[in-house]
């Protein structure tokens, strides 16, 4: 190993949301000499729309600084890795970059679900996990607490454990010391061809897509032509450097360090997360281990307000997916709904982001259904289907069996709330696991349990009975056998599929009743009454009807007051906009998702 | 000039009734000899900026004017005849039962009054009470023989559906109406807004919140659509049969006694709104004045003349309101103001509700529907651009 290598530390910071993280990056950014504070406020302001609306960092990226101990020079890079349950692979590839981590726990709110997790994650991969307690500026805070947690979830000593304060920037030196003499310098061979993880890519208009990489092995310069193991795609190297935070560029990156390449590729699926650089001359003979496509879990049919709007919608996916590999899409065609496209995402986040983009970005107004997890059918006749629309369930004479994807869940909670979360799960075919105490104050609780009911309002319930204080993380565990059926809803007695949904035998009744009502309460009022019906196989075990409008007139003229009078059809006007005729009846959007909220209690 | 017309609001009554979203103040407010001052100085300004024009028709509105003293009326008067050419063919006075005496009637009398609008609401004690109404069934025939006897003509308002109304309590409150003979009739269903209004703030103490508890426990017991639908149906058939024309969606008249004042406001003409929450159309822009007493005197004291209403849709506006009369509207020669695109688009809109039952077309000719007139808003929505 060269001098230079040695004196490298590339580690990362795994928290939750608002446990402190960029308060403290930026401190370290700051205590480092990276930006000065003038700098900082800028680039937060820079980063404040994205970062803050969403509540999350959606790209990782890095951060190469200066840290010097006992005056010898050391090259820390920060690697940012993404906070959000659904991005568990971009995490997983974040660490993989990495020799080291940061585990940040907030003084005031203990360790949560998806942190553990990640630092599972992190200890598996061989990181030096270097544990922090942070915001000890706060008043009234149990440090002992905390450092309990730490113990029994990751059996930390008590003297392992840092102490900081991300605002008053108590401990942020001792922490980059403490990164220095504990995270070990990437090992790699220099002489060794070219190997180096791709751990984040976004498009860039100007240099294509820019790939942000830790070189593993060997080195790569500007000029070179590399190559991708995954796709096989080759291309020549533009520009590459490292971000300061803000991009430097250079010559060529080394073994050990972390950079970004600018590889003029057109297209983010090119360049995937996971995937392994090499030089097209000089190959590897093996990727780095770890990759994996993207695969979306979660489904849901996204189809324009208006019908005019269909190619905007194609053009902004498409747009969308220079810089999204894990959201892909096909074209769907409902006959309530019209041309549109079935999407597939990593999670329910994602495809809000993606909802949200689209809207925001693009200017589409879109109805989405109901998500939907991936079924594998197996029919009569010895073949396997993947049915990601519940629309699209073969005839049930042909199945011989369905089955469905189940997760590994961990919740978080403080004990008071155990018995409000253990009821829920219980409501959602789920099976305990393992229950254990973290310290006197929180439960930790281990389910396995179908992705059809994630998804289907399991967070808000968890949030609500746990006053906000549950936290939750999962993963794939594996496809199990469903009894499933499906469930119709007809709507004046015309089927409307994009209302059709898989649930479990045992509560299609009961769910066809919930979402009856709850469409009842959501359709507005017709001129004609609007008969509602569930049913399963042409049998109708649910029926509502939404009685017809007999009056809406605004009778009094109040001296002349035209304005008042227009601005109350303007609401009912814009409530109208939002809707879909299917047949003779308009639907408003919120009906396409009814699906998810049958599961409240009943109010 | 052809003239204006010429609203005047008097916000002052003496109880407030719950369900009431006009600006208005107690009686005995503090502001009461301010805001007058401010009404007249108000009047002095608008007559000078519009260059005393004609005005053809008066309506003084409230609140509840018939409780100004006679004094107060002909200080009034004395301000209109100095800042207008005042030579109208209707002059209206909103009256509430019990509060006109003979010295007040004179009073208007010389203020040039020829029409008289009873708010009477109810012949029923229980409909009263429901409306929080102060007065007595047994006031409004008195007031209502008062008014003739001294020539003028007399509408009454009456308001259906309030809470435990049955059709045949209706169908007596209509029939009473019908027996005194009166000129004209406005029928209102019993509509709650429950959302906070300004004038609220004239109430010293008349919280919001007591309002709010009042109507939300008052628009759940309410008839429901179908049955207000059935009461506003039964007023239709009983009105025609005893001669009155149901000519606008909640006015009914005998021949020759439409209201012509408010056939200004249906008509898109051009009017001029005096006082709190007054709203004016001139020269094609709308504009009002704040319906808090303190916000509209400071206005005036300070000269500032009235507040413009956001731009609408003067095509949309224009058919809502035509539409509202038994005459609807004719979209070839509206077609001529609005300019192509508008008009295509309403024609295409009423087309579209002529297919549900809700326009009739006679020619260029569109009119609402009987079915039309109850579900109004569903015509009119489709209007707006
Ligand atoms: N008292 C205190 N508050 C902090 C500290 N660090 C961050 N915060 C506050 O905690 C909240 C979340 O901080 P932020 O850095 O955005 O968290 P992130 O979501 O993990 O990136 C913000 O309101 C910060 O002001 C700290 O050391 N002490
Ligand atoms: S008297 Fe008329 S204006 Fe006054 S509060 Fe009652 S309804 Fe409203």
């Amino acid at each position: 190993m060269t001098e230079a290598q040695e004196r490298i530390r590339n580690f990362c910071v795994i928290a939750h949301v608002d446990h402190g993280k960029t308060t403290l990056s930026d401190r370290i950014l700051e205590t480092t000499g990276t930006v000065n504070a003038r700098q900082m406020r800028d680039q937060m302001l820079d980063n404040m729309d994205l970062e803050r609306e969403k509540g999350i960092t959606i790209k990782a990226r890095a951060v190469r600084m200066a840290w010097t101990v006992a005056g010898e020079p050391y090259e820390l890079n920060l690697i940012d890795t993404p906070g959000h349950v659904d991005f568990n692979y971009e995490v997983s590839r974040s660490l993989a970059a990495c020799e080291g981590a940061v585990l940040l726990v907030d003084v005031s709110q203990g360790i949560e679900a998806q942190t553990l997790a990640n630092a599972y994650l992190a200890v598996e991969q061989g990181l030096e996990i270097i544990p922090v307690i942070n915001k000890v500026d706060l008043p009234n805070v149990d440090l002992d607490l905390v450092r309990e947690d730490l113990r029994k979830a990751l059996g930390f000593r008590d003297d392992e454990i840092l102490l900081t304060s991300g605002k008053s920037g108590l401990g942020v030196r001792e922490l980059l010391d403490a990164v220095v003499a504990r995270v070990p310098a990437p090992t790699g061979a220099r002489a060794a061809p070219l190997r180096a993880l791709i751990f984040d890519s976004h498009y860039d208009q100007f240099r294509g897509v820019v790939a942000h990489v830790r070189v593993v092995d060997g080195e790569v310069a500007v000029g070179d032509r590399i190559r991708l193991f995954a796709t096989d795609k080759e291309a020549d190297l533009l520009e590459l450097g490292t971000f300061a935070p803000d991009p430097r560029t250079r010559d060529r990156l080394l073994t050990g360090e972390v950079g970004y390449l600018a590889t003029g590729l057109k297209t983010v699926q090119d360049c995937r997360v996971g995937d392994t650089v090499t030089l097209a001359i000089r190959r590897a003979l093996e990727p780095l281990p770890g990759y994996r496509p993207a695969k979306p879990m979660v489904f849901a049919g996204l189809y324009p307000q208006s019908s005019d709007d269909h190619p905007a919608l194609k053009d902004a996916l498409e747009k969308l997916k220079l810089n999204d590999a894990s959201l892909i899409y096909e074209p769907e065609v409902s006959q309530a709904l019209g041309f549109g496209f079935r999407c597939g995402f990593l999670g329910l986040l994602h495809l809000e982001i993606v909802q949200e983009r689209l809207d925001r970005e693009y200017g589409v107004d879109i109805i989405a259904t109901a998500p939907s997890v991936e079924y594998r059918v197996l029919t009569t006749r010895g073949a396997e289907v993947a049915i990601d629309n519940p629309a699209m369930l073969p005839d049930l004479t042909t199945i011989e069996e369905i089955r469905e994807p189940w997760m590994k869940v961990t919740i978080i909670v403080p004990t008071q709330h155990v018995g409000a979360v253990m009821e829920l799960a219980q409501g959602k075919r789920s099976a305990l696991a393992e229950m254990t105490y973290l310290d006197p104050t929180r439960a930790m609780l281990r389910y396995e349990m179908p992705l059809s009911e994630v998804i289907v309002d399991f967070y808000d319930q968890l949030k609500s009975r746990s006053q906000g204080y549950a936290s939750l993380d999962y993963e794939l565990e594996g496809y199990r056998a469903a009894d499933v059926v499906l469930l119709d809803v007809l709507v004046a007695g015309q089927p409307v599929d994009a209302l059709s949904t898989i649930v479990h035998r045992e509560r299609a009744q009961h769910t066809g009743r919930a979402l009856v009502s709850k469409l009842r309460e959501l359709i507005p009022r017709q001129q004609f009454d609007v008969p509602i019906q569930a049913a399963i196989g042409g049998k109708v075990v649910a029926r509502e009807t939404v009685k017809a409008l007999r009056k809406n007139v605004i009778a009094k003229c109040y001296g002349g007051d035209i304005t008042r009078k227009r601005k109350l059809l303007e609401k009912q006007k814009a409530g109208k906009k939002r809707m879909k005729m299917v047949g003779q009846v308009e639907i408003p959007q919120e009906a396409f998702l009814a699906v998810l909220r049958t599961g409240e209690a009943p109010s | 000039m052809r003239g204006i017309s010429l609203y005047v609001h008097i916000p002052f009554c003496a109880a407030r009734c719950p369900y009431c979203d006009f600006a208005t103040a107690p009686a005995t407010s503090a502001l009461r000899a301010r805001y007058l001052d401010a009404l007249v100085a108000e009047i002095a300004r608008e007559g000078a900026l519009l260059g005393r024009p004609r005005v053809r028709t008066i309506y003084v509105g409230g609140g509840t004017p018939s409780l100004l003293e006679p004094d107060e009326v002909g200080r009034l008067a004395r301000a209109l005849a100095e800042a207008f050419t005042v030579r109208p063919r209707e002059v209206t006075v909103e009256a509430n039962p019990a509060t006109l005496d003979r010295a007040r009637l004179e009073a208007w009398r010389a203020f040039g009054v020829t029409r008289l609008s009873l708010g009477a609401q109810s012949f029923s004690g229980r409909g009263l009470r429901a409306l929080g109404r102060t007065h007595q069934p047994d006031d409004v025939a008195p007031a209502v023989d008062a008014g003739r006897s001294v020539g003028l003509r007399v509408s009454l308002d009456l308001i259906f559906g309030w809470p435990g109304q049955t059709p045949a309590e209706w169908r007596a409150d209509l029939g009473a109406a019908i027996s005194l003979g009166v000129d004209h009739l406005s029928c209102y269903p019993l509509e709650l807004e429950l959302t906070r209004e300004d004038a609220v703030a004239n109430w010293p103490g008349g919280g919001w919140p007591t309002l709010a508890r009042w109507r939300a426990a008052t628009a759940a017991t309410q008839p429901d659509d179908r049955a207000i639908a059935v009461l506003y149906a039964m007023a239709h058939r009983h009105l025609a049969r005893a001669g009155y024309r149901h000519y606008e969606i909640a006015n009914w008249a005998r021949p020759g006694s439409r209201s012509l004042h408010n056939a200004v406001y249906w008509r898109s003409g051009e009017w001029l709104g005096v006082g709190a929450g007054a709203h004016s159309h001139l020269a094609g822009a709308r504009s009002h004045q704040p319906a808090a007493l303190p916000a509209y005197i400071e206005r005036v004291e300070r000269a500032l003349g009235r507040i413009a209403d956001a731009a609408g849709d003067p095509a949309a506006e224009e058919a809502m309101l035509r539409l509202r009369l038994d005459t609807g509207i004719d979209i070839g020669r509206s077609a001529a103001r609005w300019g192509t695109p508008a008009s295509a688009r309403i024609r295409g809109a009423l087309v579209t509700s002529a297919r549900r039952g809700l326009i009739r077309w006679s020619g260029e000719r569109a009119t609402l529907t009987p079915r039309g007139r109850i579900l109004a808003n569903e015509v009119f929505v489709r209007l707006l651009p």
